[in-house]
């Protein structure tokens, strides 16, 4: 650690989560076809050198299965994060631009979302549209952006009270012409780091969501799925089926947790020099 | 200094009060375990006696209670209602016994059954069985019934004590099949929480019910028969893993299993597998597709017959109940195997040669992909499965393999019940079936004039023939001649449901029903079991004994 910097440790995290996720993203995407595919002569083995995560009951490779799991999850959450990103910045923006019974009603929004448990609105949203990916990438996005909603709410509220903000106002530009200019590029930093740190949640609650039942269907090779799958094959010793996928499943949340303290670190003006 | 010493001093003494409770607590609490053990101990000795706990599924313990009008007995999964006795039963060999019933006939016109009762039962509250509580029930059952079909029933009527008279709508040949299901309720005592405390003549009395977790029987001292052997069976409701952890630390006598965990040996238990005519197979829908009020009936590959008859010998029967069942399992050619309905013309041969060469003769060619194809209709379809039941999921992904050989492309999907019945009038979709009355067969072929395109309710199918031996054996006079029907109905030597025929379902297996069994427990023999994992093993549980 003596050998680096710590803006040179960031960069090395930020390189190495990185590098991580597009592997799994590219290796996911590659093995598609052989993340489906059954084959009853191979059924129930135990990791071994040509099946180093085993395979289940169907004789599905695990390796492929969770490879292809993790990057349909890292879709899904790079997608409802973006959405939930800009849903968050369009009303964040809006709330503290727009006067005050604008405000008002989004931070009611946000508090009554807020308030209602994230998983439990998940669910809802997910089995109102019919399950499957629709269902679960629209329920992530609806009920991930009012943190960051509010985080940005509060940003521009103290910009709006800054002294440039003021003298633009003052030359007659328009609220919009401010909110484009001078706002946003001074919001995009911290939005992009809070982008960035909901992929972690949305991936968390996409497996949770599709664990419970409630999310993708029982074919695909969808990180809840095959946990869940798993849980009835424990009771017989079969521990290879839960063991590996679900220690992929948060090595990629936390390669998403430090790729996004690292932007931060990196961009924020406090800790950008140390 | 002097605070902080006496708040210190104070924070020793709570933490070592806390302490002090902590050890006299697990004192207490090994205390306590060690006399439950020995409670324990003193109860599996006396269990040997006249005492059986079973496990069963979660989904087989009743909703609404253990009342006929809500499906006890008589539901979708049929089995002997144990607190209720039946007019009749059915026997090892699936045919027609007496139980409550000293005799029956039917009118000439098949319209009025006539069941004389026995004059000596009675209710475990000691009101007497009339054939008042006769009538009374199958007209509750008429009226309240959603889970079972009694529209051919017109009114049941009490003609004295010991007779009654079912006045049907229509010829039903197969009422005694009905009358094995149905148990009998005290009218007197029969209010709308009777599911929660019900009272009957049977072999037992529903002592406890704790609603998802356990059932406690207890024998019925005044039965009217020979007196059940078993005097207590509890039953526990849970998951096929948690009761093979139950059955692994010795706490039940009977658990429920599935083939995946065939494989586990458990110290002091043996594998106890029931032939079943609990069939799985997949629906062909027998039309090109059209579409009615928002549902697609047909499918452009399935319609062409020849495709079901490649499908239907092109499928290795035993090697898919090798891998997906570990052998247990028996292959299926209809949807009532091994029952006195059953049509042995419907069994075929594995042949994929046979199966190519169908496919080749109906125009279907391979393309540059392996898949075939003939005036652009691509031969694939998705093959549904219930989301969340593995054997049926295994069963699809091996049917997948194996059509793939033939040069047919299917997908899988998992598909909640919410919408498979609509999407299967277009895609095959997994079923599982079986029960004890030839009525599935009606309900599988026998087209629907009324519903849906007036086709065959479940998948897009029509035969007149096949329609009218059914209705004949419906208005049979007797059973035995109704069996010829139904046999008939199936393949009469020129046309039916059979490889020969129009071939509308593909049946595949017929899954065993597994068991870990305690050493020492004598199941007594059991009747094949009909689809349903649940109530069907303790049918006569009255009758097992330990050694």
């Amino acid at each position: 650690m003596k050998f680096f910097n710590r803006r040179q440790r960031m960069m090395i995290g930020i390189f190495f989560s990185i590098a991580f996720l597009v592997i799994v993203c590219v290796l996911g995407n590659l093995n598609t076809e052989a993340a489906r595919v059954t084959d009853f002569s191979r059924k129930n083995l135990a990791p071994c050198s040509s099946y180093i995560f085993g395979t289940d009951w169907l004789g599905r490779d695990m390796l492929a299965r969770t490879l292809k799991g993790l990057s349909m999850s890292i879709l899904i959450g790079v997608v409802s994060a973006a959405v939930s990103a800009v849903v968050a910045l369009v009303l964040g923006i809006a709330a503290a631009t727009l006067g005050k019974t604008a405000d008002s009603i989004i931070s009611f929004v946000i508090d009554l979302i807020m308030g209602v448990p994230h998983i439990l609105l998940l669910i809802l949203i997910s089995v109102a549209l019919g399950k499957g990916l629709k269902g679960v990438v629209i329920g992530v996005a609806l009920t991930h952006w009012p943190s960051l909603a509010r985080l940005i709410r509060a940003e521009v509220i103290q910009l709006k009270e800054s002294p440039y903000i003021q003298i633009s106002a003052k030359l007659g530009k328009s609220r919009w012409y401010i909110a484009r200019k001078h706002m946003l590029p001074h919001l995009l930093p911290q939005f992009l780091v809070g982008l960035v740190l909901l992929f972690p949640h949305a991936i968390l609650h996409e497996s949770s969501v599709t664990f419970l039942g409630f999310g993708l269907s029982t074919e695909q090779p969808a990180i809840g799925i095959i946990l869940s799958e798993a849980m009835k094959y424990l009771v017989t010793g079969k521990w290879w089926l839960a063991l590996f996928p679900g220690i992929l499943l948060v090595v990629t949340v936390i390669m998403f947790y430090v790729l996004g303290e690292s932007l931060r670190k990196l961009l924020d003006p406090n800790s950008v020099h140390q | 200094m002097k605070k902080k010493i006496i708040a210190f001093l104070c924070a020793f003494s709570l933490a070592a009060g806390v302490f002090a409770g902590c050890g006299q607590n697990q004192e207490q609490t090994a205390q306590t375990s060690g006399v439950s053990d020995e409670k324990v101990q003193e109860g599996l000795q006396e269990s040997t006696k006249d005492e059986v706990i079973v496990t069963m599924p979660t989904t087989s313990e009743p909703e609404s209670g253990f009342d006929p009008a809500y499906g006890w007995g008589a539901g979708e999964h049929v089995h002997e209602p144990l607190i209720q006795s039946t007019l009749t039963v059915t026997n090892q060999d699936l045919e027609i016994g007496l139980d409550l019933a000293t005799d029956y006939h039917v009118s000439e016109d098949g319209l009025t059954w006539t069941v004389t009762i026995r004059d000596d039962v009675k209710f475990t509250d000691g009101e007497p069985l009339t054939a008042e509580d006769v009538a009374f029930t199958y007209n509750n059952c008429k009226e309240k019934s959603s889970v079972n079909d009694f529209t051919m029933l017109e009114e049941a009527v009490a003609t004295d004590n010991t007779t009654v008279e079912f006045r049907m709508t229509r010829p039903y040949s197969i009422w005694p099949y009905t009358m094995a299901v149905v148990g009998i309720v005290p009218e007197h005592a029969y209010d709308e929480n009777y599911g929660q405390n019900p009272i009957g003549s049977g072999r037992y009395i529903m002592k406890q019910w704790d609603r998802g977790q356990q059932v406690i029987f207890e024998a019925n001292p005044e039965y009217y028969g020979e007196a059940p052997k078993m005097k207590k069976v509890t039953v526990l409701f849970m998951e096929e893993d948690a009761a093979l952890a139950a059955a692994m630390s010795g706490q039940v006598d009977v658990a429920h299993t599935a083939a995946s965990y065939s494989d586990q040996q458990i110290e002091g238990y043996e594998l106890f597998r029931v032939d079943t005519v609990d069939n799985r197979g997949f629906n062909l829908p027998c039309v090109e597709p059209q579409e009615k009020d928002g549902i697609t009936y047909g499918n452009a590959f399935t319609a062409d017959v020849r495709v079901r008859r490649a499908i239907n010998i092109g499928i290795d029967r035993q090697e898919m109940i090798d891998n997906v069942l570990n052998g247990y399992g028996t292959a299926a050619y209809s949807v009532c195997d091994k029952m006195p309905w059953y049509n042995e013309d419907c069994e075929v041969a594995y042949d994929p040669e046979e199966a190519v060469r169908i496919l080749e003769e109906a125009g279907w060619k391979e393309g540059s992909d392996g898949i075939r194809e003939k005036d652009g209709v691509k031969a694939e379809f998705t093959l549904m499965f219930s989301t969340g039941d593995s054997v049926r999921q295994a069963l699809a992904e091996d049917t997948a393999n194996q059509l793939r050989e033939l040069g047919i492309c299917v997908t899988t999907e998992g598909v909640g019940w919410d919408v498979a019945y609509d999407r299967a009038q277009s895609d095959p979709l997994m079923w599982g079936w079986g029960a004890h009355t030839p009525m599935e067969l009606y309900n599988i072929y026998h087209t629907l004039s009324d519903s849906g395109i007036g086709m065959a309710g479940y998948s897009p199918y029509a035969n007149e023939a096949v329609d009218q031996y059914m209705d004949q054996a419906l208005a049979a006079g007797s059973l035995e001649e109704s069996y010829e029907l139904w046999k008939k109905a199936q393949w009469d030597g020129t046309t039916g449901i059979t490889q020969e025929g129009d071939i509308p379902w593909i049946w595949l297996c017929n899954v065993d029903h597994l068991y870990f069994v305690r050493d020492g427990l004598q199941i007594a023999d059991q009747k094949i079991h009909p689809h349903g994992h649940g109530w069907s093993i303790i049918n006569n549980v009255d009758q097992w004994n330990w050694e």
